[in-house]
């Protein structure tokens, strides 16, 4: 049995093919990052050493403020209405037994399996201000609340991050939702007979039960907050003005705009280290054990 | 006395009932009505979309639309190119994560704690940070517009979440199978692939639509390393339909319809498997 599990030869062909690729292409790069981020460099030559001039001079730029703001922005955004409302949804498809529950799993989980790019020029035709959907709503309903609604310095950010949120919300009902029902259900007959309503019931027994499922939901909701860049470049362009700016879009446009890889690599290393705090202070806020039924 | 209040908390029930309910429809509705509003718009003409018909069903099916959207424009290519990346990404990732997670969880070598944690590392980092030296890498290497350059960075990122799940998973299935494998004389490698691999296959059906989803949908590393047309993966691809159709949504509805379809189709047809693949995830992580 010894000889059977340490066969060299099987060991060197299972973990070398993962461990190159994942050296290669992660973490070459990560390390290059971090040094690389210490230079002034256009890609192409060496680099000349600055040193912590890259830091410097991100610690002056406004559009930085801006970029961890909206980072902070978007994560808050994505948690409350991701985690907050995939929760009461999940509660509420969990009580009514019926067949429509499934019904109401595909039709929120629609949005995760469309093209992201999709996402994003549908968002902006409802966004229109002249024919958009949203005004015209208002328009019928006579609400005078018609916008340009992309354009807008201060709301900008939060429109943009609405449709993220609305995009991925399926995919955080569904795991909550399957984090309940895994739940053995004599819990909540316990709770019945004891004669708890099903609110309390939810709050005393399922949300701490769910406490692995919160884990992950809230890294995949803060650090998608943290590293958003698509739904900006495809819907504002980081605008107006760099009003709409991440950490990621500033890194893309100072490197493959700018041709300043240098500056590029040092917000690259922030975003690094800020995705490294997050998921290390969700890890330590929520519990690691396990719950055994 | 007690009829009545169980007839109290009954009502209670009820109540709470349609206030779910409520909420559900109400969300749903959010949900679902800008993917049918996208659907109508397709098939409408600018006066319908602008003036006279915004919000309900067309009123004439201009199929014309689709057909623009399918001669002029290159979705079928976009389409073709997102599923090859996809699929060869799914089918790699689950590959070479299955033969790691086995070692580092099985089998005894100097090491291998070091080994799954380094790897592990690639959770918490953020695949657009990378994006400057991948950029420099794949052109070092000369490897921008293939679907290589897609395809080996999504492996390697999806890697750590996967060997993790799988890592989990082993450690759960009992030790005896292989003791029994290794009596009757089977090698370690038809042990692996005859008694190991199928018994891993609830973590591997959640994988393959955790990372499915994930290579399918990627846009910033489409958009650095992919500059060529016939390369285009859909989200690069449909990107540019905003500035040539601005004015005319009809045939942009229709190009996005026809990408999102199959898709849709196949969810709509997997959803359980899907539902049951969540549940699996979710106890497996971690």
């Amino acid at each position: 049995m010894q000889k059977f599990f340490s066969n060299k030869k099987a060991i060197a062909i299972f973990v070398l093919p993962s461990l190159i690729l994942f050296i290669v292409v992660v973490f070459y790069p990560l390390i290059q990052i971090f040094i690389k981020s210490f230079y002034e460099w256009n890609g192409l030559s060496k680099g000349t050493f600055i040193a912590l001039e890259n830091y410097t001079r991100l610690f002056e730029d406004s559009t930085f403020e801006t970029s961890i703001k909206n980072g902070l922005i978007f994560a808050t955004f994505l948690t409350i209405y991701q985690i907050g409302l995939g929760t009461i949804l999940a509660f509420a498809a969990s009580n009514i037994k019926t067949k429509t529950g499934g019904f109401f799993r595909i039709v929120y989980f629609l949005p995760v399996v469309l093209s992201v790019t999709v996402v994003c020029q549908l968002w902006l035709s409802v966004f229109n201000a002249e024919y958009g959907l949203l005004n015209k709503l208002f328009e019928i309903l006579g609400i005078d609340f018609s916008q340009d609604w992309l354009s807008d310095r201060n709301n900008a950010i939060f429109v943009v991050a609405f449709v993220n949120a609305w995009q991925y919300l399926g995919y955080q009902f569904a795991l909550i939702l399957a984090g309940i029902k895994s739940i053995p259900t004599h819990y909540y007959e316990a709770a019945q007979i004891d004669g708890a309503s099903p609110l309390q019931a939810h709050l005393k027994i399922t949300i701490p039960m769910l406490a692995e499922t919160y884990r992950f939901c809230l890294v995949l909701a803060i650090t998608g907050g943290l590293n958003a860049f698509t739904q900006m470049f495809i819907m504002t362009n980081g605008g107006p003005g760099t009003s709409t700016y991440t950490l990621t879009y500033m890194m893309y446009s100072s490197a493959f705009r700018a041709g300043e890889y240098g500056y590029g690599m040092a917000s690259a290393s922030f975003l690094v280290i800020q995705c490294l705090i997050a998921t290390i202070v969700i890890n330590k806020l929520i519990a690691r054990e396990r719950i055994v039924y | 006395m007690e009829r009545a209040v169980n007839s109290k908390t009954k009502n209670k029930l009820k109540f709470s009932n349609i206030f779910y309910r409520i909420c559900l429809w109400a969300y749903a509705i959010l949900s679902f009505y800008p993917i049918v509003w996208m659907i109508f718009y397709s098939f409408k003409n600018n006066d319908e979309i602008f003036v006279s018909n915004p919000f309900g069903p067309p009123t004439t099916l201009r199929l014309e639309n689709y057909f623009k959207a399918l001669t002029q424009y290159n979705v079928p290519k976009y389409f073709l190119n997102s599923v090859v990346v996809s699929i060869c990404t799914v089918a790699l990732t689950i590959l070479l994560a299955t033969m790691f997670a086995y070692a580092t969880a099985r089998m005894k070598w100097k090491g291998q704690n070091v080994a799954r944690i380094f790897v592990s590392i690639g959770m918490f980092i953020p695949v657009q940070s990378i994006l400057i030296p991948l950029a420099i890498l794949v052109r070092d290497l000369n490897l921008s517009n293939r679907y290589l350059s897609l395809i080996v960075p999504y492996t390697a990122f999806n890697l750590a979440f996967s060997s993790m799940v799988l890592y989990g998973f082993l450690r759960s299935i009992p030790i005896e199978l292989e003791e029994a494998a290794c009596i009757d004389g089977a090698g370690i490698f038809t042990t692996f692939s005859k008694i190991i691999v199928p018994n891993l296959k609830p973590a591997i059906s959640t994988l393959i639509i955790f990372t499915f989803l994930q290579a399918w949908n990627e846009f910033p590393i489409a958009l650095i390393l992919i500059t060529e047309e016939s390369m285009k993966t859909l989200p690069l691809g449909l990107l540019f339909f905003q500035g040539q159709f601005t004015t005319d949504w009809g045939a942009m509805g229709a190009a996005m319809a026809i990408a999102s379809l199959p898709t849709v189709i196949m969810y709509v047809f997997f959803s359980n498997q899907v539902e049951k693949a969540l549940t699996i995830g979710g106890a497996v992580k971690g």
